[in-house]
């Protein structure tokens, strides 16, 4: 691990580009799973008064709004040079925590429906030009071979805050943490955007330079990865089904009491700690796949314990269905444990993933439109197809017993299939083992 | 009993019904509260709650209870299987079938009419010093011998898995614990569809035969830093020496188990990081950095 190797070397400037590259996204994403994904949801309904398909429209407007924001944002910055200007990415980012220290310190005074549109679109501004941002420092911050373990530890230390930690999920709650948290976060991007005097400046000058070694991505080596090629799009398709799997079945779960509460809202400590556990494991997991093995390998088990994670889910709904008598019992805390195992997986795969399929010259255009199109528009989509199923009353539960035999077949089968084919391979070139 | 903790012992329900080979149409579970029952499915299961044939009832089916509390006043008209929670069989009630209990409380009156009741009689692995010296004999002999024939027919083989254990431990851990429980929950699951029963039993048990394959090449480890020339007789004695660890392992309170799990697990992901051995493995090699 580089890290280690920086800390033997006492390189403390390259170390210290590590502790506030992680610094910076714990708590960009930490906002983002809790006031954002949360907080949201509580102000329009309790405090505005609107109806929950009304804020989820509300949520949907948000996500779209954000990714066009970015997309612009990350084009601007790789046209105009920012993307490789650490000074003007902290300066943006200065200016985000500003908007977004503002609009947090609002937000339980929003009472009315055109507060609350406003208060969505200054904050998707916020967002949007903050995700491109935040990402691009990676390329000055965080050597190539280790953006595994980096991403797994912005994964492990923010949904573990997220989740062992008992908050209400309530926007004053959210907003109060915010602030507070925001707060001493606001000085030290102040002191690093504006502040000049000789040892930070060699500091930063130092950090700033570190993009001509890890600047270009692990995926781009010999040849740059074209935003309209195959190689790029790929990726952006299959995190565009994580996310929407994700998302479309987290919709459901926390509109769901008896799930919610015996889960991320459980009142027992010892279940929200077990989850929190688990995905510190989760992403722990995915930062030593990332970093040991291809790109598939790690969209494989991803895919794989989603399956796994919502099969379990609907093995439990289905038998609740039939056996009715079971349904206020209370749910097993394995299913969300699992379902938080993969939810580590494809973040760290996240946060590793955009700077490694960049160089200097496309993060932002590549960071903007992957998280904006795989993240925000996942979330935009699933949220419609949410409110669809909502609208018809659909149910699914008389096709549960067949989806669930051929969805394990399939994923048994695609699984067994890929190992057997290298074995067979193997077996034929060399004609048995070789050392 | 929520239905996570109830499939394992539904599985095995299905399997018994499976195996009996009985005409099974219909199968009702009660989980909760108390119920009275004077018609039955073809298969009724108590997974919870209590659960009473009335005096005045005469069920024709079988029972199962896994889980709460089954009480029997009337008759029955078929078998009566105790897994798990508590059964009795009261003053004037009639099973015409078999009594079978595996585990649980089963209490059957004097004035109680049962056609057959068995018990059945765990083997108790520990009872006796010999017993356990005879089981750990025959893990050595299997496990001896598969290990002697790869160290002496296929030693690169052996030799890459053992390699994926000694220098990318870490690696074969998380494959190992993520492959090994993802297949369990996998296999467990594919089982309650019963239609993909075969496929999981099969899989169950070549996810067990990928555990032994580790345990053999960590004694191949041992066995060459013992001071015996002959490969094939120093796999032999270094399994007989890791089995000997795994045993005074299981004596250590947690600790001991979590270590035997350990291993268990980074032995399954270094057999199918290595492709059973067919490969070397060898982590991606990423490019950039210092």
């Amino acid at each position: 691990m580089g890290i280690v190797r920086n800390i033997r070397q006492r390189r403390w400037t390259t170390v210290a580009g590590y502790v506030l590259f992680v610094a910076l996204m714990v708590a960009g994403y930490y906002y983002n799973i809790t006031f954002v994904q949360l907080g949201l949801i509580d102000l329009g309904t309790r405090l505005v008064g609107m109806t929950e398909t009304t804020v989820s429209m509300w949520m949907a407007a948000l996500a779209l709004v954000t990714l066009v924001v970015a997309v612009v944002t990350g084009v601007t910055m790789d046209r105009r040079g920012w993307s490789t200007d650490l000074r003007t990415k902290f300066r943006l980012l200065f200016g985000v925590v500003c908007v977004q220290f503002a609009l947090t310190l609002v937000a339980p005074m929003v009472r009315t429906v055109p507060e609350f549109g406003a208060w969505i679109v200054l904050a998707s501004i916020g967002l949007g030009v903050g995700f491109p941002v935040s990402f691009s420092l990676a390329i000055d911050l965080v050597p190539v071979p280790d953006r595994g373990y980096v991403a797994a530890a912005i994964t492990a230390i923010a949904y573990f805050l997220a989740n062992a930690v008992p908050l209400s999920w309530s926007i004053d709650v959210f907003s109060q943490l915010m602030v507070a948290a925001m707060a001493p976060g606001l000085l030290v991007l102040a002191v690093l955007s504006f502040v000049s005097y000789d040892r930070l400046d060699d500091l930063l000058d130092d950090l700033g330079a570190q993009h001509g070694i890890y600047g270009t991505g692990r995926f781009c080596h010999g040849a740059s990865v074209r935003t309209r090629s195959l190689t790029f799009a790929v990726p952006v398709v299959l995190m565009f089904g994580v996310f929407f799997i994700d998302s479309l079945g987290f919709l459901r779960i926390i509109d769901t009491p008896s799930l919610l509460l015996s889960s991320w809202q459980s009142p027992e400590l010892s279940t929200r700690l077990f989850i929190a556990v688990a995905h510190v494991v989760g992403a722990v997991m995915a930062g030593v796949i990332y970093a040991n093995y291809s790109l598939s390998r790690i969209f494989l088990w991803t895919f794989a314990l989603f399956a796994l994670t919502h099969v379990m889910y609907t093995s439990d709904l289905r038998l609740a269905a039939v056996f009715p008598t079971i349904a206020g019992n209370g749910a097993s805390p394995l299913n969300p444990a699992l379902y938080a195992i993969a939810v580590s997986f494809y973040t760290t795969l996240n946060f590793a993933l955009w700077p490694d399929l960049s160089t200097p010259e496309t993060i932002g255009t590549h960071s903007a439109i992957g998280i904006g199109v795989a993240g925000w528009l996942a979330t935009f989509s699933s949220t419609a197809l949410a409110l669809y199923f909502q609208a018809v009353d659909l149910t699914l539960l008389s096709h549960l017993n067949v989806v669930q035999a051929l969805s394990l077949l399939l994923l048994f089968g695609l699984a067994v299939g890929l190992y057997a084919r290298q074995m067979i391979e193997l077996a034929r070139e060399n004609g048995g083992a070789r050392a | 009993m929520n239905p996570t903790e109830a499939i394992p012992l539904l599985i095995v329900v299905l399997l018994m019904i499976s195996i009996g080979g009985g005409d099974v149409q219909e199968m009702s579970v009660t989980f909760q509260g108390d119920n009275d029952i004077d018609s039955l499915a073809d298969v009724h299961v108590v997974a919870g709650g209590t659960t009473t044939v009335p005096a005045d009832a005469t069920l024709e089916g079988d029972v199962y209870v896994i889980g709460g509390t089954a009480a029997i006043d009337g008759a029955v008209d078929g078998d009566v299987t105790l897994l798990n929670g508590n059964l009795s069989v009261n003053d004037g009630a009639t099973v015409t079938g078999t009594l079978q209990t595996y585990s649980g409380a089963a209490v059957i009156s004097s004035d109680a009419s049962v056609g057959h009741v068995s018990q059945f009689e765990p083997p108790t692995p520990s009872s006796s010093p010999a017993q356990r010296i005879g089981a750990f004999l025959l893990q050595f002999l299997v496990l001896g011998a598969f290990g002697w024939w790869l160290a002496e027919r296929h030693p690169s083989i052996i030799e890459n898995v053992g390699a994926a254990i000694t220098e990318h431990t870490l690696v074969s851990a998380v494959i190992g614990s993520l492959a090994a429980t993802t297949l369990l929950v996998l296999f467990v699951y594919m089982a309650f569809t019963l239609i993909l029963l075969p496929l999981a039993i099969v899989g169950l048990f070549a996810e067990f035969l990928i555990v032994l394959y580790g345990q053999a090449v960590f004694g191949y480890l041992i066995g060459m830093r013992l001071p015996i020339e002959a490969d094939g007789v120093a796999t032999l004695a270094g399994i007989a020496a890791f089995l000997l660890v795994l045993e005074l392992l299981g004596l250590v309170p947690y600790l001991g188990g979590i270590a035997q799990l350990g291993v268990a697990v980074v032995g399954v992901g270094a057999v199918l990081n290595t492709y059973f051995g067919l490969q070397r493995f060898e982590p991606i090699t990423i490019p950039g950095g210092t």
